[in-house]
């Protein structure tokens, strides 16, 4: 816990700003947005080429980064609770770049893992915390099972958590219940226990409630989140924060840990263009800093209009943040454009979607610690496996030294293959068809069609390393 | 769409077209001038909330939907459309003002996710509807309050976590315990809501993406053009 230090702006400066910085109506701050981004998009030639869907253009990602900075000093973040705007000013933003860590830490014992500023197109290992996030799991038993043989691959450093569909097999677990907390809490325990039993006691757990309260009741040395895990904070899209979130930011700071947020930017959203969209990711990150006092910052584009966040443009806009970020500081980045893609597992275009984004990521600078997500997943519980978690790590380590402009040539071959059908996914399948539900193995089928998916990919140039 | 000046004699047509161009560019001042101009000479101003802001409305949506506008826009041409239509209103004789179709929208208990709801409740003002946004962390009894206070056609309802969608089914359960589920029509959206689970909790509608919903919400209440 000693790898804390006091933010340049602390906790409670940024609460009395919150409560006393410049009242705004939330219409005119979201219009505020799109006319700051569209006039800095023009200003400083940021200009999308969907024939780049990962950019390999410095210069461009220097200028956004200016962009970013400058959007953020006008703008500042929209306080959900208060209707104010809290602002920092330049030499604030500075100094909380430069003290900003280059390396946190992470994990317990001999499970711990160093993770660092990554260099774009740098050579430094991307941790990667698969398992599975916000989907529903049946029963305690299929859970530990899961999350064991998901925390027995090596090429995964941490894993996610979801939440098991009900409790007592009869009552949902419902958000703002106390049934949130108490399936939460007693599904980050059998989190702790499932990787215990594969050998890695000390690997990094995450988990995220709904609300903060039900969050802060994970947190126990023993049998949840250890201080040596990842500590999460959402901020609201688009520039938004609510004090929900920053009671965890309160409650990390309190403790001495270092912190992860994650404040995203919506294409087709109020930051307009998808030019837009990659200023206020970049900004996003600025808030993350400053506001959520992060260690460890998710840059986090999301397309309104399709269910992936591997789309052209949304890769793109990712990249180039990523990019501009790692270029200019030595903040510790994520990349999350892996995560959300818009088919379900079991399906080629999983991996197709999935994998735009890993190394899209990988070579921006990034990390990928957001586990596997699927939008498509309704109520239906044990909506994944084991295997998307290994192709996350596989594919995330085994990008490491690619260049951009190969990168570049797979995602577009990939785009080719599932851009079509984005709009109509292929659902997927759950658990219980895709796995041997007695020995908790792939089927053949699904063996089969990971290893030639494997093969594809091998033959674009992804040598794997597992 | 043109945005051209105004013609010194326009016909209805041309002022439905003028009309059109403004919203489209989402210019509100003149949108409101171009509607007084055209209560001044006298044009139908049923004529042009149907033909200059209806048809405006279909093609802002289909903007959208092809990803040529953004959600600045949906704001920008419905603050345009509010601004005709206050003016165009006052000129309609008592019997043809049409109530609109008025909607609750917001976002379901403990879920703080905004931008999905928005962005539905912005495609639906720009389509003609009266939208009341209620905002994020609703709650059932909220919904329920505020349809009735309204006289809502329709309360629309978005979540984005597993473990809120819950609430979509508890508001249905309490309409019917209220014996107001005949009352109105309940539309449900959001990531991971699917059409299975809309019709599993006895929703009305499932919209799929905004133009889905706004299309959905308009089949609910058979409107029509």
């Amino acid at each position: 816990m000693a790898n804390q230090p006091v933010p340049v702006v602390p906790l409670w400066e940024i609460i009395a700003r919150s409560r006393e910085g410049t009242r705004v109506e939330e219409k005119a701050f979201d219009m505020n947005i799109f006319r700051t981004a569209s006039h800095l998009k023009q200003q400083f030639g940021i200009r999308y080429d969907p024939e780049a869907p990962v950019p390999a253009d410095d210069d461009m990602a220097d200028r956004l980064f200016v962009a970013g900075l400058q959007f953020f000093l006008e703008i500042g973040t929209y306080c959900m609770n208060t209707g104010r705007v809290i602002k920092f000013s330049r030499d604030e933003i500075e100094k909380a770049l430069l003290q900003a860590p280059t390396a946190i830490t992470k994990g317990d014992g001999a499970d711990c893992h160093v993770t660092v500023h990554r260099q774009v197109e740098g050579t430094e290992e991307p941790i990667v915390y698969a398992g599975v996030q916000t989907t529903m799991l049946s029963d305690d038993d299929f859970s530990f099972r899961f999350y064991r043989e998901c925390a027995k691959d090596r090429c995964v450093d941490g894993i996610w958590g979801g939440v098991v569909d009900k409790i007592a097999s009869k009552h949902d677990v419902i958000a703002g219940t106390p049934l949130e907390i108490y399936a939460y809490r007693k599904h980050v325990e059998i989190m702790r226990q499932a990787v215990a039993a594969a050998g890695r006691p000390g690997m990094v757990i995450i988990n995220n409630a709904p609300r903060s309260v039900a969050t802060l009741g994970l947190f126990d040395r023993e049998s949840g989140l250890r201080p040596t895990d990842s500590w999460f904070s959402n901020g609201v899209s688009e520039m938004k924060i609510g004090y929900d979130d920053l009671d965890r930011v309160a409650y990390g700071l309190a403790c001495g840990v270092p912190l992860k947020a994650g404040t995203g930017a919506t294409l087709g959203g109020f930051s307009g263009s998808v030019e837009g969209a990659a200023i206020v990711a970049v900004a996003g990150a600025m808030q993350s800093l400053m506001v959520q006092c992060a260690q460890h910052i998710a840059v986090v584009v999301t397309p309104f209009h399709v269910r992936s966040r591997a789309t052209r443009s949304g890769l793109w806009a990712e990249a180039l943040a990523l990019q501009a970020l790692s270029r200019n500081t030595h903040l510790i980045l994520d990349g999350a454009h892996g995560d959300h893609p818009a088919a379900g597992p079991g399906t080629r275009q999983y991996f197709y979607e999935s994998a735009a984004g890993f190394i899209s990521t990988v070579v921006s600078g990034g990390h990928h610690q957001g586990g596997t997500r699927k939008f498509v997943i309704g109520n239906v519980p044990n909506y994944g496996t084991p295997l998307e978690s290994r192709w996350m790590g596989e594919v995330c380590k085994s990008a490491v030294g690619m260049s951009r402009r190969q990168a570049n040539e797979i995602v577009k071959y990939l785009l080719e293959k599932y851009e079509p059908s984005l709009k109509e996914a292929p659902p997927g399948y759950t658990y219980e068809h895709l796995y041997d539900i007695t020995t908790d193995r792939p089927t053949s089928e699904y063996s089969a069609l990971y290893d030639e998916v494997k093969r594809e990919f091998e033959g674009l140039g992804l040598r794997s390393k597992f | 769409m043109s945005t051209q000046q105004p013609t010194s004699v326009g016909t209805a047509q041309d002022f439905a077209k003028r009309l059109q161009g403004a919203i489209v560019s989402g210019d509100a001042a003149q949108a409101r001038k171009i509607a007084e101009e055209a209560v001044q000479k006298g044009i139908d101003p049923l004529m042009l909330i149907k033909c200059g802001i209806g048809e405006s409305a279909s093609e802002v949506g289909r903007r959208f939907d092809t990803g040529e506008f953004f959600l600045p826009d949906l704001v920008m041409a419905g603050d345009a459309m509010l601004a005709a239509t206050e003016v165009l209103e006052t000129a309609l004789p008592q019997d043809k003002v049409q109530d609109k179709k008025v909607v609750v929208i917001g976002t379901v208990e403990s879920d703080l996710h905004t931008i999905g709801k928005n962005i539905v409740a912005m495609m639906l003002r720009a389509s003609g509807f009266s939208v009341y946004d209620l905002g994020y962390d609703v709650k059932s009894n909220v919904f329920i309050t505020r349809a009735k206070d309204l006289k809502a056609d329709i309360i629309a309802v978005s979540s984005l976590l597993t473990t809120t969608m819950p609430y979509m089914r508890e508001l249905i359960d309490d309409l019917q315990a209220m014996k107001l589920r005949e009352r109105f029509k309940v539309l449900v959206g959001g990531g991971p809501v699917t059409a299975e689970f809309a019709a599993e909790i006895g929703a009305d509608g499932y919209g799929k993406d905004a133009v889905a919903a706004v299309q959905v919400a308009r089949d609910l209440l058979h409107l029509v053009g």
